[in-house]
């Protein structure tokens, strides 16, 4: 029998599946084989999530058991899903370890719901036994993605208590010491995501280590920095013993270290978190002196900018804790500057605003004056025109940029990457782009467990907060003012967006690399970027044009920026124009014809160039084929 | 009259800056009848910068020292600021722009002096007339016939001479329904909805008067329009005024169809903005768009403020009403306001747009154009005479062309497939409404069009536009046809400022347009492999 469980999860739905499926042959398989093939037949059934309609009568409770390994059909129940845009509809959910699935039941609607528990924040009893009026017992379960699920039950016999359960215990692994669903997927693809990123290939890329820069192991054991990834880079005259020492002063020993360097006039972006000076305003020779270091890695620069993520009196506000910025006094041939970027309960309490009013309904009266007011685009704002700030100073060559907030773990990571994107056309490819995830995101520590909440049920936690949405809505906006500029298209935007949530890869998973270290996580769990490797071309763009070396400057004016109404308002089915999509469906085609256009192209290049003697009468030269805009070097 | 009366000076040394993104450029200013050249000197004599001297909307002179100022703001929403060497010939300029771009005489416009390269006088003049469209509505029904009963403009001066209406009503009672009817504008076919057997008709108000008149032609034309439809049809009659205003409008000799006078009509109000509103949102808009030392904070408030999208959803709404009434409901649709020449048009215009393939295509769309509002009587020499930066106080300026444009660029965007035109053309069509060296746009109507002579003695935008090498900037290169309707979705959040327009001269304009010009290769690109063979190794040697 063909069954392959590598597609299982995506695009096929197994309800959908069922009906083509010849059941009766199952039926007559399980009822006379046993032992071991009995088994071995029944995982590859649960790897299409098959088993729960077609053959789950045939099973006993100790195979039921054996199974909960990988997926398996926990609830199948008739339940009314009371939809926000169409009302209530009768559906028949099935709920599994990895998904809650409801398919309508009504002829007149081709609902479906497909919601991963991962994405799930938080779960509610609505109404009591008692409760009058209709649909009014049932759960009301709040999403991370910008919607909200309510299901009426019959209120006889608690009917929906062992469905609360099973919720609970699989939305919140970590508070029943279960595993995160990750760690029990058996997904198998053609590409490993995990080999995506290699550190030292990364920087060799960058032309790293050099005459002034070099590569230190010296946090192999995170022993410099439990929150930084093993391997640093830093500059080539600042000792180990240095390292340790400016260590000391930077909080969480968060110390400058590079993320990018110019290939041309050698600056640099280089990050940490904040300096300790605290209410008495101490200094530390050694940081000063690091600090000067790095920007004598280019000699002819006097200044060293720093961009201090923060507005200017949380920065000041940090003393109290201990914290700080550095001081003109104590840092002579630094400038800084304040970037005005809030703080993460922000971004939190502005992106709360802005479901309220886009879900369920879209605050129609006075939209626009809405969306001001929830300030989310202002934010988005502040971060392009910071990131917009420090790719100036280094693609200028005007000087290095150090970049820190507090932590140096959110709005530094969102700062650097942004600046990495703009400046350096390699992250705009699919592979680069997930290359800088990893690196300025995944590795220097960006608390996803945290932010995210991962299996958690503590959905109130002060922690969580959308800093890597906000990242993602910027590349988005980017994306926009720059059609052509990105190897990849909307659709792989959101689908990072769904699986930062989903649990179902290993890639957004723990605070730091440490964590996913001792875990074992590129061992145990399948990448993210498998899944999206192993089928490039759903989310390429095909008007993608390779261009070295240009620097993009997107406008960062309110002018110019829009709410990602895909995105933040997906769910309402009046914004979906018609069905099937046929600008995706154009897009496919184009890209194929692209393809195909490049290929054709360069083999009658090759056949000319095999039949002439002189390659410069060709006819087709490559620059005809992909235009090259001139470098702003 | 002579220009020359009216240039005070002929040329100065000047310097223009023209905003963000273009180099300013030195040189002597000139000032002609219908333009104002900047010759950059001797050595460079193609840089030769022209503005034709109509599209200035507003001037601002300023003198200081011995030199002076002098801010030009465009009807296509332009500012370009000119420095000029002495105070005196500042202003003489600025008096001689002055009086030159505000000239009221049709026929010493530019258009009627306006001779191209490359094109013919009196081509494409015939490219879109009556007979044209009634051709294709004969071919689909024959309860329709083209009426010459206003041949000679006196049944309704803002009509063109032939008129589709329905085969049992004569002349006589066309007539007659016209003397009932504000300006003589009786309901006639504006497009004939094959798939449905509807029609869609637009007239002006009926001249009931406080007493409540009736006109038993006019009643019988709109009952003709019912039976020629499939059996059974019913009708909905759109006012784009409130109840209230209709009401109201008895007052002055207009109305509203009494239901007992037309059995099997349905009479929606859909109050709409016109006239001075729209205007003046018009003019907000501009000027917050121009703001740019405003802290940005309150933008998306401004905006709002400023209600264009407002109207944007209005007349979006209203259309998709009037087309869902045809499709959803096979009913027939009326259309009227007032006049008949505002809002009404930009209803049936858009709601063909949506339901009608052929009106997407290029040709379709200047057809639908030139029909629906230049033959229909939109008075294009009063709407567009100043466009949003004039101080003058506006009397029958308003910007519905604008608004139509705008909303089918929304429609071009909620669809970027659907529609075989791009952004370009759309721009295109603003210049050109407000200041243009053609003549299409000139005068209120066909009659007054014909009285200048319009059609022999200036060229026709459309030849001008179709020109091979303008292509590039009008046509969509993702357009593929698209049978269906197309619903737009008018949620607030769907609409979206046209930036394109209004912020088309402060914004850098690199990325949009260098990605258009990439889209555009690589549709070309593969139509190019489709028949790249012979081309390459037709230029291999032959050994």
């Amino acid at each position: 029998m063909p069954l392959k469980p590598s597609s299982c999860l995506e695009d096929v739905p197994f309800v959908m599946r069922g009906p083509e499926f010849p059941v009766w042959l199952l039926h007559q398989l399980l009822s006379i084989i046993h032992t071991p093939w009995r088994m071995s037949l029944l995982r590859g059934l649960l790897g299409m999530e098959l088993i729960g309609i077609s053959v789950r009568p045939f099973l006993d409770f100790q195979e039921r058991l054996a199974l909960l390994g990988t997926f398996f059909i926990l609830i199948d129940k008739e339940v009314i899903y009371i939809c926000p845009f169409n009302g209530p509809i009768k559906g028949r959910v099935y709920i599994t370890n990895y998904r809650l699935y409801l398919r309508s039941l009504e002829t007149d609607s081709a609902l479906i719901l497909d919601v991963p528990l991962g994405v799930i924040s938080r779960i509610e009893k609505m109404g009591g036994a008692t409760s009058r009026g209709e649909n009014s017992y049932g759960l009301d379960i709040t999403c991370k993605d910008m919607r909200n699920l309510r299901f009426a039950l019959k209120q006889e016999g608690h009917s929906r208590r062992d469905m609360f359960e099973i919720l609970t215990r699989h939305a919140f692994p970590l508070a029943h010491s279960l595993p995160i669903f990750a760690f029990l997927n058996e997904e198998k693809f053609n590409v490993d995501g995990w080999l995506v990123y290699n550190p030292v290939e990364e920087y060799r890329r960058q032309g790293l280590p050099n005459h002034h820069w070099r590569i230190t192991f010296i946090n192999k054991c995170y022993e410099l920095c439990d929150t930084y990834p093993s391997l640093l880079v830093v500059p080539y005259r600042a000792s180990d013993e240095d390292l340790r020492r400016v260590a000391t002063f930077r909080s969480r020993n968060r110390i400058p270290v590079l993320s990018w360097i110019h290939p041309e006039n050698k600056t640099v972006i280089v990050r940490c978190s904040q300096p300790l000076v605290g209410m008495s305003g101490k200094r530390n020779k050694d940081d000063e002196k690091y600090l000067d270091v790095i920007r004598e890695t280019n000699r002819q620069i006097s200044k060293l900018t720093i961009y201090d993520a923060r507005p200017n009196v949380n920065a000041v506000a940090n003393k109290a804790t201990g914290g700080g910025y550095e001081s003109d006094d104590a840092y002579h041939n630094a400038e800084l500057f304040f970037l005005d970027i809030h703080n993460i309960h922000v971004m939190r309490e502005s992106l709360k605003k802005v479901k309220d009013i886009v879900y369920p309904n879209v605050e129609e009266s006075h939209w626009l004056s809405s969306l001001e007011s929830t300030h989310w685009l202002e934010h988005i704002k502040l971060v392009l025109t910071g990131a917009i700030q420090v790719a100036d100073k280094v693609s200028s060559g005007k000087s290095s940029v150090l970049v820190h907030c507090s932590d140096g773990w959110d709005r530094t990571a969102q700062l650097t990457s942004l600046a990495m994107l703009m400046l350096d056309s390699f992250y705009r490819s699919i592979e680069g782009f997930e290359i800088l995830v990893q690196k300025e995101w995944i590795s220097f520590g960006h608390k996803f467990a945290s932010r995210i909440g991962h299996g958690d049920k503590n959905h109130a936690d002060a922690d969580r907060s959308p800093i890597f949405l906000q990242f993602i809505d910027c590349v988005w906006q980017m994306s926009k003012q720059f059609p052509t500029a990105f190897e990849f298209n909307e659709q792989f935007l959101i689908t990072i967006l769904d699986h930062l949530y989903s649990c179902r890869f290993g890639t957004f998973l723990y605070n730091c690399e440490s964590a996913r270290e001792r875990q074992k996580v590129t061992e145990r769990t399948v990448s993210l970027w498998s899944l999206i490797n192993s089928n490039k071309d759903k989310f390429k763009n095909p008007f993608y044009t390779k261009e070295i070396n240009r620097v993009l400057y997107p406008v960062a004016s309110m002018r110019h920026l829009e709410l990602w109404v895909n995105y933040y308002i997906r769910w309402n089915p009046r914004i979906k124009q018609q069905q099937p999509n046929p600008v995706e469906q154009r897009y496919l085609e184009l890209l194929a014809l692209r393809d195909e256009y490049i290929k054709r192209l360069e083999e009658l290049q090759l056949a000319n160039s095999a039949k002439l003697s002189d390659p410069s009468t060709s006819p087709s030269s490559p620059s005809q084929m992909m235009p090259h805009v001139q470098t702003h070097f | 009259m002579e220009f020359s009366e009216l240039i005070r000076t002929g040329r100065a040394q000047a310097e223009l800056l023209r905003g963000p993104g273009a180099p300013p450029l030195r040189g002597t200013l000139c000032v002609t009848g219908h333009h104002l050249l900047l010759s950059p000197g001797p050595q460079a004599t193609s840089d030769l910068w022209l503005l034709l001297l109509r599209s200035v909307d507003s001037i601002e002179k300023r003198v200081a020292g011995d030199s002076g100022t002098i801010t030009l703001r465009c009807k296509d929403l332009r500012v370009l600021q000119l420095d000029i060497e002495g105070v005196e010939a500042t202003l003489d300029i600025a008096r001689s722009i002055e009086a030159l771009s505000s000239l009221e005489s049709v026929i010493t416009s530019f258009p009627f002096f306006y001779r191209p390269k490359g094109l013919r006088l009196g081509d494409a003049w015939h490219f879109h007339p009556p007979e044209h469209h009634y051709k294709r509505v004969a071919r689909e029904t024959n309860a329709w016939r083209l009426s010459e009963v206003n041949e000679d403009f006196s049944v309704c001066p803002s009509y063109p001479r032939a008129v589709i209406v329905p085969r049992a009503v004569d002349d006589d009672a066309l007539a007659r329904s016209a003397r009932f009817r504000q300006g003589g504008r009786f309901p006639v076919l504006s497009y004939h909805h094959a798939p449905s057997g509807t029609v869609l008709l637009r007239s002006s108000q009926p001249l009931t008067g406080p007493q409540k008149r009736r006109c038993a032609e006019d009643e019988e034309l709109l009952r003709a329009v019912l039976a020629g439809a499939r059996p059974g049809a019913r009708g909905f009659i759109v006012d784009t005024r409130s109840a209230q205003a209709a009401k109201q409008a008895r007052m002055t000799g207009g109305g509203t169809e009494a239901k007992a006078a037309y059995p099997g009509w349905k009479r929606l109000h859909r109050p709409m903005e016109r006239g001075r509103p729209l205007q003046e949102s018009f003019v907000r808009l501009v000027e917050a768009c121009g703001d740019l030392e405003q802290s940005m904070d309150r933008w998306l408030s401004r905006l709002e403020g400023c209600r264009w999208l407002a109207h944007v959803k209005e007349a979006l709404s209203t259309a998709c009403l009037a087309a869902q009434g045809m499709e959803r409901e096979g009913a027939c649709i009326l259309v009227h306001g007032a006049e008949g020449t505002d809002s009404t048009l930009l209803v049936t215009s858009l709601a063909q747009l949506i339901l009608d393939p052929l009106s997407r295509t290029m040709t379709g769309f200047q057809e639908l154009v030139e029909r629906e509002w230049i033959q229909a009587g939109h008075p294009f020499q009063l709407r567009c005479a100043h466009s949003a930066f004039s101080h003058a106080r506006p009397k029958h300026e308003a910007p519905t062309f604008l608004l139509f444009l705008d909303c089918v660029w929304q429609l071009g965007r909620q669809f970027p497939l659907s529609l075989e035109f791009g952004e370009g053309l759309l721009l295109a069509l603003f210049e050109h409404a407000y200041a243009s060296p053609f003549g299409t746009f000139l005068c209120n109507s066909e009659k007054e069009r014909c009285l200048c002579e319009v059609r022999t003695r200036t060229h026709s935008l459309w030849s001008g536009l179709n020109q091979p090498k303008e292509q590039r900037k009008l046509r969509n290169p993702l357009y593929v046809l698209n049978p269906l309707a197309i619903w737009p979705s008018v949620e607030p959040q769907s609409l979206r400022l046209w930036q394109g327009l209004f912020l088309r001269w402060t914004r850098p304009p690199e990325p949009s347009e260098a990605a258009w010009e990439k889209v555009w290769q690589i549709v070309t690109d593969k139509e190019k492999t489709e028949g790249s063979q012979p081309t390459v190794s037709a230029s291999e040697p032959q050994p």
